[in-house]
């Protein structure tokens, strides 16, 4: 490069300085060659156009006015409307068309009473606040006596206009409120993501749940009026209209009747309870509880409210079905069972003597059953949820084989159900400790990974899936909430021995239905045959930093789960339950669940 | 270019006023000055009267002018020697936002450094030109065809560090800087036409696979603005109302009815233009018109005048920068250009552009007022 620094001649300095003066001379000439242009389209528009955009300005001109869509109901299995559109009165304020702010707000408290002065004040200050050029609706609902009121009224508050507008209501109000999620005003965020002329004139999006999943089919397409006004912005008269198309109507899977009665069931109690039809994987109940009321935030929920459910300790919010993630314990035991007589890894009558205990590497690991179950087969060991079995069958069969088998059913990858934010859930394996704890894998967790502790998480979503497959022996069926979807076999289990489904099965049936089963107590009489699964998850809670360990006792911190499908034979439902930190116990809840919903199956053939 | 003189360090400032020895250009001072009143008069008019509006639009205004004053301080041999360093901390910065960038508008353009968030696009605005100016500071015009290849390869690689952002707007305005030093440099006109007959045969491809949705959208209701009469289309017509409505004499300042009624959308911003035109006619059109008109012939004679190579091109190259935006902006106001998002030089309310666009000012009056007295 150095040598390229060298003294320019004479003849050099003086090209060089012609060239660059050339070339500044030209783009002066292009600037004015484009100034000319732009000054020629301003004579254009002003001069020559002049009267054309005067009398468009200053005559009476047209403006369009986006028509908002009507929003899609949504309804549920059996055509009931679980979100509708309610029409209600509201009134809009112009603020740069009142002429005596104060006057107008007097006059309308004197003409609707039930507007209370605070209300008024509030808004009054908002409105004060606003640019003089926007327009603000009142957040408050007419009813029909105050809208006729209004409206022979309305001589009286001019820039004030009576407006006719549709709310999206829940008539179920908390029912379902964590599949519907709600709709809410449009958010800044949002509204640079979208397409600003689809949501012309229409305040509101699905921010959660079914609403947002759906919000394409549901929010339709704007239409458009052209409407004549005079030169201060009044009316003339509405000229060509081209109508909205409105959202599409959609159905759920949901049964709310079904869903209706979980919840009562589950009233005051921390759970989540999920029900599917096995072989078209409807979701039939989808209950997250305590759930909250989605009505409250369509308007944009008030401060109070908003913190009140933030602070509440049995946190109303959280979606518990797709997102609470807990140990599944013992519900995972037929699983692994399957798995190791489907490898051979043990015979299903290959026994072993259970002392209460498991003693490896210097540990104890312990039965629920203190002075243990005596001579365990695989049949007992499901039936009586026997630990001590599983732990020595987890170290014959080791994490890889455990992880590699229950992946099938889908732990520890969300089930791509029609919602989102799904939570993934934990399957353990070598892998994933090396990346998550980075550290080894230790055979101590294999053993409790077969009770289903430990690393261990699902969520009631991923249980309910898991069982329905083993209801439908092996055909993996994709979850679903739209009705309108077909049915996807996404692929079946393959299995060596066709028998072992039936082995598996049949211990679960046990469960419920022998003497010795773990949820016999709950199933006395009960018309129909079903499988099933008792099980509770130690330690871990949603809101686990709230309790104070020593004042509760263990008991009461566990989690009661069920899993289980009915009628064994001819699966019509597969259900998984969790009730968290609480005395009352999964089991009787899902035969609850089964009988009703068996019978109203029957009722209406 | 290195000429060896004696280094007599008597500047001119004994023989010119008190503006030369503060290192600020009075005709460019005045030009500035007219142009920010005017615009501070229409953002108070477009904004509905309202005063807060204008106290922070002054208070940006003054901000920039302060950066204005203190860049006209630096000599251009010192703004040359940082002129790579920034250059490349830029660059840096672009790769990064596209990494960890936050997004606004679906498109990953701001960087978030904790105190400040910004474009590093706008970094870029400058640095592009000011690197290529450096790149040529040492050669003959027109260089050679290798440097000047390297040239197009810097440009390239900002215009598609930014593409992805992604901005096509401003990635193709920067990309224009940057050509704009070569075109000065010497370009040979044989390359100039043969890029442009290159660019032009491109742009199928471009549609097909590297424009976004929202930007088919924008090019599509420009040519047909009736299609999305609820969206930009229907701002065009507006806009076209606001000028045309002006005549000849235009409706007096507050008089827009077209912005007051709030059939003009951004109207303190993008759209500042057809208030303006709406408020004082053709008339006071040709007067703003001939206004840039002076500020870029007086920009464009600095350059002429200017003393080196590095100082030269950069000189240059801001000022047809300037004019593309007004040009751009005015352009697309008045329906003959698509909508591109873009403000009107030191007329629209105050925004990160105004710094960069004060800075540049800031960059051509040092330019003018650190001459070395060159008489042997």
């Amino acid at each position: 490069m150095k040598n390229k620094h060298r003294y320019q001649t004479e003849g050099e300095i003086y090209f060089q300085k012609r060239l660059f003066r050339n070339r500044i001379y030209f783009a002066l000439a292009f600037c004015i060659l484009l100034l000319l242009l732009l000054l020629g389209r301003m004579t254009f528009l002003q001069w020559v156009g002049y009267n054309h955009y005067q009398s468009m300005a200053e005559g009476n001109r047209i403006s369009v006015e986006a028509l908002p869509p009507v929003r899609g109901r949504i309804y549920d299995r059996n055509h009931v409307i679980i979100a509708d559109n309610q029409p209600i009165f509201t009134l809009k304020f112009s603020k740069d068309k009142i002429e005596n702010l104060n006057k107008s707000f007097i006059d309308l408290h004197l003409l609707i009473p039930n507007l209370s002065k605070e209300k008024l004040s509030k808004f009054y200050e908002r409105l004060n606040a606003s640019s003089r050029y926007r327009q603000l609706y009142l957040p408050y609902t007419l009813s029909e006596s105050e809208a006729a009121r209004f409206a022979s009224n309305s001589y009286q508050f001019p820039g004030i206009t009576l407006v006719a507008k549709l709310k999206r209501t829940y008539p179920f109000n908390e029912s379902a409120a964590h599949v519907l999620g709600y709709v809410g005003k449009i958010n800044q965020n949002e509204y640079e993501q979208l397409n600003a002329s689809e949501y012309a004139g229409t305040d509101v999006i699905g921010k959660l749940g079914i609403e947002k999943y759906y919000e394409h089919l549901l929010h339709g397409v704007p239409g458009i009026q052209q409407i004549e006004s005079n030169a201060r912005g009044r009316i003339i008269r509405k000229l060509e209209t081209i109508p909205a198309k409105p959202g599409k109507d959609i159905q759920l899977t949901l049964d709310i009747h079904l869903q209706r009665f979980i919840e009562t069931l589950l009233k005051n109690k921390k759970a989540a309870v999920v029900v599917i039809e096995p072989n078209t994987g409807e979701i039939l109940a989808f209950v997250s509880s305590p759930a909250y009321d989605p009505n409250l935030f369509v308007d944009g929920i008030s401060q109070k409210n908003y913190q009140a459910l933030l602070s509440n300790p049995q946190r109303p919010l959280v979606n518990r079905v797709l997102n609470g993630q807990y140990p599944p314990g013992s519900t995972i035991k037929p699983f692994i069972a399957l798995a190791a007589i489907e490898n051979q890894i043990i015979s299903p009558t290959t026994t072993i003597e259970d002392p209460g205990f498991l003693e490896y590497q210097d540990h104890r690991y312990r039965d629920w059953k203190r002075r243990g179950h005596g001579t365990v087969d695989m049949h007992k060991a499901i039936v009586e949820s026997c630990d001590t079995y599983f732990y020595k069958l987890s170290l014959d069969m080791g994490i890889d084989l455990i992880h590699k088998s229950l992946t099938p059913f889908g732990f520890g990858q969300i089930t791509q159900i029609d919602l989102h934010n799904e939570s993934t859930g934990i399957l353990p394996s070598r892998s994933w400790k090396r990346q998550v704890k980075n550290d080894d894998w230790y055979n101590g967790e294999t053993i409790i990974t077969s009770i289903g502790q430990g690393f261990f998480l699902t969520t009631p979503l991923q249980l309910a899936k898991a069982t329905s497959i083993l209801a439908n022996r092996g055909e993996i069926i994709q979850p679903r909430l739209l009705k309108d979807t077909p049915t996807t076999m996404i692929k079946k289990i393959g299995i060596e021995n066709i028998n072992n489904w039936d082995k598996v099965i049949q211990a679960m049936e046990d469960t419920v239905h022998n003497i010795h089963g773990t949820a016999h107590a709950y199933a006395r009489g009960l018309p129909f045959k079903m499988a099933g699964k008792t099980g509770t998850a130690q330690v871990f809670s949603l809101n686990e930093g709230e309790y104070n360990e020593s004042e509760i006792t263990k008991n009461l911190r566990d989690h009661s789960l069920f899993i289980g499908f009915a009628p064994v034979d001819q699966p019509k439902i597969a259900i998984s339950v969790i009730i968290e930190n609480s005395s009352t116990k999964a089991a009787p809840i899902a035969i609850d669940i089964a009988k009703y919903y068996l019978k109203e199956l029957s009722n209406e053939n | 270019m290195r000429i060896d003189l004696p280094q007599r360090e008597k500047v001119y400032r004994q023989k010119k006023g008190i503006w030369f020895s503060m290192h600020l250009d009075s005709w460019l001072l005045l030009g500035i000055f007219l142009l920010i009143i005017t615009g501070s008069l229409i953002v108070y008019s477009a904004s509905g009267s309202d005063l807060n509006v204008l106290i922070r639009h002054l208070t940006r205004v003054g901000f920039a002018f302060a950066l204005m004053l203190f860049f006209a301080q630096i000599p251009p041999n010192i703004m040359r020697v940082y002129t790579p360093w920034i250059f490349l901390v830029g660059t840096i910065m672009l790769i990064s936002v596209i990494l960890f960038g936050e997004i606004g508008k679906g498109a990953k353009r701001w960087l978030d450094l904790g105190v400040i968030k910004f474009q590093p696009a706008e970094i870029m605005k400058l640095g592009l030109p000011m690197m290529l100016a450096w790149l040529y500071s040492h050669d003959t015009f027109p260089p050679s065809p290798k440097k000047m290849l390297i040239g197009i390869a810097l440009v390239g690689l900002i215009a598609g560090l930014i593409i992805i952002q992604p901005d096509l707007g401003t990635s193709i305005l920067i990309a224009m800087s940057g050509l704009f030093v070569l075109f000065f440099a010497g370009l040979s006109w044989r390359w100039i036409t043969s890029s442009i007959a290159i660019v032009a045969a491109s742009l199928p491809i471009i549609w097909n696979f590297y424009m976004y949705d929202y930007q088919k959208q924008r090019v599509l209701t420009f040519l047909n603005p009736e299609s999305d009469p609820l969206g930009t289309g229907y701002h065009i017509i507006q806009s076209k109302i606001a000028i045309g409505s002006g005549g000849l004499e235009g409706k007096g300042l507050m008089g827009s009815t077209q912005a007051h009624l709030e059939f003009l959308p951004e109207s303190t911003t993008d759209f500042i233009f057809a208030v303006f035109a709406e408020e004082f006619g053709l008339i006071g059109v040709v007067a703003l018109l001939t206004l840039y008109f002076l500020v870029m012939a007086r920009g464009l004679y600095i350059a002429s005048q200017a003393q080196d190579n590095f100082a030269r091109l950069t000189a240059a190259s801001l000022v047809m920068t300037l004019f593309v935006y007004v040009f751009v902006n005015i352009g697309m106001v008045s329906g003959i250009l698509p909508v591109v998002g873009l403000p009107l030089p030191l007329l629209s309310y105050g925004g990160s552009s105004m710094v960069t666009l004060m800075i540049s000012f800031g960059i051509l009056m040092s330019i003018h007022t650190h001459k070395k007295l060159l008489t042997s």
